[in-house]
Formats: C-alpha cells, sequence, structure tokens
C-alpha cells in the first residue's frame, strides 16, 4: 500500500518535476569536489577538521573546493555520515572516514543508536572560522545550509557543547588547522583520489604550531614549494568574494615558528587525503521475503478464523 | 466453581452452536477476558513497537494484531472499530511522506533521486526551513517507516479498544477518577452509536423513496441524527441521575480539598521527575525521588479520593489464568525487545542512508510472535445469539 502511494506520488510529481526542473538543477548541489590538502589555499578551498579524540584518534583534516555545502564537504573523499531516524540526514549523527579504522563511523551504534535526536550531552557541534579569524563561532546553520567561504575552515567536535556555544568550545585554534600557503601545492590532479603525496606539504609538525591572537606581521607564501605546478588554481583565488581584506585579514601564523604549545598537544593532526568511499554491502532481500510469508501466514490465520466463526454464527 | 458456569450458561443462552469455534476452542467455556489484560497486552506491545524502525518487525506486528482480533473480537459495537484505526495509520503514514517531501531535508549526492517540487526560496534569516526542492528515496522512506512506527502503536491501542470491553473498564478505574471514567465511556460509546443513528436515518429515507446522496440528502441526514444525539444525551443524563451519579457521597469538603490538592502536587512531581530522567543536565533531586514523591502523593490522593465511592460487587470480572497468560505475552515480549539478549540492537534500526534490506533478527521476532499467542491463549468470546443480530 505504502508502496502504491509512492509509487502514485511519484507518478505524479514526475511531470511537476519536467516543468521546475530547472529550478531543482538551480538549488540542487553545488559541483564540488574533495582535495587534496595541498590545494587548500588561505584564499581558496574550504579545510574540514574532524576531531575524533574521544576515540582516542586524530584530528582528520581534509579540503573541499569551495561552491559547497558543509554537508557535501562532510560527505565526499572519503568522509560520510549519517543521520538520524527522526531528522533525516541533516542531523549529522556519525561521520566515518574510509581511510580511518575502515570507514567506521563515529559514534558508533553502541553508543548512539541514531534515532532520535542525540543528547546536548554527546553530538557533533559544527564550527567555522572565517577566512583570517583565529576564533571559532558556533554554527547557526545546518550543514546543509551552512556554505563556507574560500579559505575558511569547518570543525567537527563530539561532546557537550550547549546550544549557545560557550560551553565545550574546541581546545584548537583555526589557525593550527587551516592551509597557510597561498598557493596550491602538490598533485596537479586534484581530483584523482591517489593523490595522497601531496598531503605531505604540511606535516603535523609544522601546521600544529602557535595561535597568536594579535595580528602578525603580514608574511604570505610561507611554502611556495613545489611552484613548478601551473598558476591555473589562481583565477579562482581571484574570484572568492573579496580578495584584497581576505589575504590581509589572513595573519598566516608563521607555521615555521612552533615555540607557543598547542592547547592539546596530544591530539595530533592528520590530514585526510580524498579516499574512495568505503564499501557498503546493502543486504540480502531474503529476510524480507520471509517476513512477506510469515505476515501473510499469521494475518491469514486470522482472518480464516474470523470467517469461519462468522459462518458458524 | 457454580458462579463461572451459571453465567456462562444464561450469557450464551443455551449449548453452544456446534462449530462455531475452531478446534480447541470448543472445549473452553466462552467468556469475555478482563479488559485490563487486553490492555496490559496491547501497551506492553505497543511499548515494544516504540524500541523498533525495523519495517519487517512493524509490518509482523501489524499481522499479529490483525490475527489476535480476528480469533477474539466480540461483535459488540466497539468490536467493530479497527478497520478505522488502519485508515487512520495510513492517514499517519501518507501525512508523514508528504511532509517529509515538501520540507525537504536535503539530497545528498549518495540519495537515489526520485523528483523534484518547485522550490520555494526563503530569506536567509528564515534558512532553517526548505520548501520543496529534490526529494530523494531515502527520505521518503524513512518518512515511511518513522510514520509505519506510529501507525503501528496507534494499532495496537485500537487493538485495546477493539478487543476491551470499554463499560466493564471504568470499573477498574480508580475510585477517585471516576467522573473521568463517567466521562470517556460516555464519550467513546458516542462514536459507534453516531453511525447506527445515520444508519437508521438513512434506511428510514431510502423506504421513504427520498434522496440519499448529495447535499441535499446531507442536511436531510444530519438534522435527525443531531436531534436524535441530543434526545438520547438528556434520556442519558436523566437515567444517570436517577441512578445517583455525580452525587459528592459522604466526602466533606476538607476532604475533597486535601484530595485536589495531593493529586495536584502529585502530578506535579511525576512531572518533574520525567523532566529530571530525560534531560542529563537538571539537577539529581528532580529525577528519581521527585518521581517518587509524586507517585506516592498520587497514590495518596486517589485512595482518599476513592474512600467516597462505593462501588457494587455484583458480577466481578475474574482475574484467572488467562488473564494472566495474555498479559505475560505482552509483557514478555516488550522485555525481550528491551534487553537487547541475543540479538545486535542495530538490527532494530536498519540503516535507510545508505539505503540497505532490513535484516530480521530472531530474538525479536520470536518475541513478536510470542505475543500473537495471546490470540489462543485467551478464552473464546462468547457467539452472539442469533434472534439479536435478526433484531438489528
Amino acid at each position: 500500500m505504502i508502496a502504491r502511494i509512492l509509487r502514485g506520488s511519484a507518478g505524479a510529481a514526475g511531470a511537476l518535476a519536467l516543468a521546475v526542473g530547472t529550478l531543482g538543477v538551480a538549488t540542487g548541489p553545488a559541483a564540488a569536489a574533495p582535495q587534496p590538502m595541498g590545494q587548500c589555499t588561505t584564499r581558496s578551498g574550504a579545510v574540514l577538521a574532524v576531531d575524533f579524540s574521544d576515540w582516542g584518534g586524530p584530528i582528520m583534516r581534509s579540503c573541499g573546493t569551495t561552491p559547497t555545502t558543509g554537508y557535501e564537504l562532510l560527505n565526499q573523499g572519503g568522509w560520510r555520515t549519517t543521520g538520524t531516524g527522526h531528522d533525516g540526514p541533516a542531523f549529522i549523527c556519525r561521520i566515518g572516514y574510509s581511510g580511518y579504522k575502515g570507514g567506521k563511523q563515529f559514534p558508533t551504534a553502541g553508543q548512539d543508536d541514531c534515532v532520535l535526536t542525540p543528547p546536548a550531552t554527546a553530538y557533533w557541534s559544527y564550527w567555522h572560522a572565517d577566512p583570517g579569524a583565529n576564533t571559532w563561532q558556533y554554527s547557526q546553520l545546518g550543514a546543509m545550509l551552512y556554505k563556507p567561504k574560500p579559505g575558511s575552515v569547518d570543525l567537527w567536535i563530539f561532546g557537550g557543547t550547549n546550544i549557545e556555544g560557550t560551553k565545550g568550545r574546541p581546545t584548537i585554534s583555526p589557525n593550527q588547522l587551516r592551509a597557510h600557503n597561498s598557493r596550491p601545492t602538490g598533485g596537479s590532479r586534484p581530483r584523482t583520489p591517489d593523490g595522497t603525496k601531496t598531503a605531505k606539504p604540511l606535516p603535523p609538525g609544522t601546521d600544529t604550531g602557535p595561535a597568536p591572537e594579535r595580528p602578525v606581521t603580514e608574511r604570505p607564501a610561507p611554502k611556495p614549494k613545489r611552484d613548478k605546478d601551473k598558476p591555473k588554481r589562481k583565477p579562482k583565488a581571484k574570484s572568492s568574494p573579496s580578495p584584497s581584506k581576505k589575504p590581509s585579514a589572513s595573519p598566516s601564523t608563521s607555521p615555521g615558528t612552533g615555540a607557543k604549545a598547542a592547547p592539546r598537544p596530544s591530539t595530533k593532526v592528520v590530514d585526510a587525503a580524498p579516499a574512495a568511499d568505503a564499501a557498503h554491502d546493502p543486504g540480502s532481500w531474503a529476510p524480507a521475503v520471509l517476513t512477506g510469508a510469515l505476515v501473510l501466514f499469521v494475518g491469514g490465520a486470522g482472518v480464516y478464523a474470523a470467517r469461519r466463526r462468522r459462518r458458524a454464527e | 466453581m457454580p458462579p463461572r458456569t451459571a453465567a456462562a450458561r444464561t450469557s450464551v443462552g443455551g449449548p453452544l452452536p456446534s462449530g462455531a469455534l475452531t478446534g480447541a476452542d470448543e472445549r473452553r467455556l466462552p467468556r469475555t477476558l478482563h479488559p485490563l489484560a487486553w490492555w496490559i497486552w496491547a501497551l506492553a506491545l505497543a511499548t515494544a513497537v516504540s524500541r523498533t524502525n525495523n519495517p519487517l518487525l512493524l509490518f509482523l506486528v501489524l499481522a499479529v494484531l490483525g490475527y489476535v482480533i480476528g480469533m477474539r473480537r466480540t461483535e459488540a459495537p466497539w468490536a467493530r472499530g479497527f478497520k478505522y484505526y488502519l485508515y487512520l495509520a495510513l492517514s499517519v503514514v501518507a501525512i508523514r511522506v508528504v511532509f517529509r517531501a515538501i520540507f525537504a531535508s536535503g539530497v545528498t549526492p549518495h540519495d537515489h533521486f526520485l523528483f523534484s517540487l518547485p522550490h520555494i526560496p526563503t530569506p536567509d534569516w528564515y534558512a532553517g526551513i526548505q520548501l520543496g526542492g529534490p526529494v530523494s528515496l531515502e527520505a521518503l522512506l524513512s518518512a515511511a517507516v518513522d510514520g509505519l512506527r506510529l501507525a503501528c502503536m496507534l494499532c495496537c491501542v485500537g487493538a485495546a479498544n477493539t478487543l476491551a470491553n470499554p463499560k466493564r473498564a471504568l470499573r477498574i478505574l480508580p475510585g477517585a477518577l471516576y467522573e473521568l471514567g463517567v466521562a470517556v465511556t460516555v464519550s467513546i460509546s458516542v462514536a459507534p452509536q453516531l453511525v447506527q443513528s445515520v444508519q437508521r436515518v438513512h434506511r428510514a429515507r431510502r423506504l421513504r423513496a427520498g434522496r440519499t446522496k448529495g447535499l441535499r440528502a446531507l442536511r436531510g441526514i444530519v438534522v435527525p441524527v443531531l436531534e436524535d444525539a441530543l434526545e438520547r444525551s438528556l434520556r442519558l443524563a436523566a437515567a444517570m441521575d436517577s441512578r445517583g451519579y455525580g452525587r459528592a457521597g459522604r466526602a466533606t469538603k476538607t476532604s475533597r480539598r486535601l484530595t485536589g490538592a495531593l493529586m495536584l502536587l502529585g502530578m506535579c512531581g511525576l512531572c518533574a521527575g520525567a523532566y529530571g530522567l530525560l534531560d542529563a543536565s537538571t539537577p539529581k533531586f528532580l529525577g528519581l525521588p521527585a518521581l517518587a514523591v509524586g507517585a506516592l502523593l498520587c497514590v495518596a490522593g486517589l485512595r482518599l479520593g476513592g474512600r467516597r465511592i462505593t462501588r457494587t460487587a455484583y458480577r466481578p470480572d475474574p482475574w484467572r489464568f488467562e488473564e494472566w497468560a495474555v498479559a505475560a505475552c505482552g509483557v514478555l515480549s516488550a522485555t525481550l525487545l528491551f534487553t537487547n539478549v541475543g540479538f545486535d540492537a542495530a538490527e532494530l534500526n536498519p540503516s535507510i542512508y545508505p539505503l540497505s534490506w532490513p535484516t530480521l533478527p530472531l530474538v525479536p521476532t520470536a518475541a513478536i510472535l510470542l505475543a500473537g499467542a495471546a490470540g489462543f491463549l485467551a478464552p473464546p468470546p462468547l457467539p452472539v445469539k442469533r434472534p439479536e443480530k435478526a433484531a438489528k
């Protein structure tokens, strides 16, 4: 019955979809792609960081092209999320990366069954840092609605953040996570998932550097190495909303001077290269058929009993 | 046990019609089960349903409900209502699916795109709600499964209403709540009586070759039905008044006030306790202690209020082995689903993102089928006498 309703509505909406197809496409997902970490610069690309320290893991960091949503950034290049049964996929209940523990998603099914909205004491909270800013903002929008700016950082931490975002703030600073190169470094073919060698330009030791609150004197392009790369990323950087303001605002935090310690030195920052999605097994249809037979049998027995009684009376 | 046999004989009205009951039922004495047993069974099953999102288990619950109702339904007016609960359940699922399609929760690149509704752009400050847009198979399926769970719980309550006699159920209400119980019983019996009234007026119009369809006929039917309802309520009021309903009994003003205060405080305690239990950030004393104090106050209030009501001991509802068996079936099935023994809790909530076939875990399946055992554990219902049926 439900299937019939679904099919009926799908058919009816088919014509409608044709009529308004352009509208749907216009608002559809933007063409975003995962990138090796080196492709993110201070002015282009959005950095995604996910804190797995609750399960003894590192903070994983990756990069994506910018016309994107927070959700897409978190669902490309091997990253996958799970929503809740109650709120749909837009509520991020679990996050997994295919290169970390075989794509296992956290929190695990034992910790949270992701049927209802998770409690405010243990959930993934979403933080942004605008290009150049060194403070985290608790996201006022859901992952599907928020559109990261080029050069910004998105962070997901797990724990008990209150709804105002005043308690349970991230312990790492945006400057420890963001890209500090002003030009893309590394592989020229960013879309290939095996461009893992480009994850190297910012080894953990370098970028968990200090996080000065005061604006440091401008020192752009701390790592212009491997610049043989064609400057095909240039035009993209220029197309960012306000190219004149953003670079000056970004302090670039001189990664070489790692004197001041990070707030939580135990948590490593690891670059997560674009990877293939973790394999998904859709399972077998046999239980569904078995249940169908069982339902027919039990229901049929009830109908038979009722009918026999009525005939006898 | 002589009274039991005598009661059965009089209500059956002579020997049982042969073949009226199936197989083993022929050897058993027909009687109505204690309404509380049916309610325990149905509410336990509803609790079990609330635990799972697995469509296979949910369909199985519906089948089990259908089986038990088919086996043990009486011919009373309230016993014919299950069909309407099914319609209600279907509309719940439909509303859920339509709402999920309109208030789109977004399509991800991994989803199966179905169709696209016209997207109504909302301003930035109102970005929390999206109207229209692409709709995926996953979104509709998750809405349907979520709706199906609610529908199943509705059907469980519907089954209890179908199987248990609401008028007998009034007896088990605590004395203090008896005004409430009277109101509930009167309102429960309204719907079947309205249906009967409509049918009667409809038949009368047909006999007089009047219109039975269309808008003008509607007026001709609605007015007599309303009149009928008014007359009946006046008759009912007079009958209840003459039987002494609504009198205050021997209760004094202070005892009534004390009862009210106790109940109100108790309810506040229960609310605070439930809130404290569900919200982890509240202080500790608001949880279990508040709940316990609230429950205690409520029980005291009910006890005190119940003292002014004297009840007849005429025709008591017995609580025998069958009642224990039916209630235990339901409670055991809910317990099995909540203990997580012998199966993975994830199997109760199969993933929809990404889409995968639900599995049929063995223990929950057995638990739900066990609840279906109520269909033959309960005594067979009293058969209807022929002449009564002809007179209807």
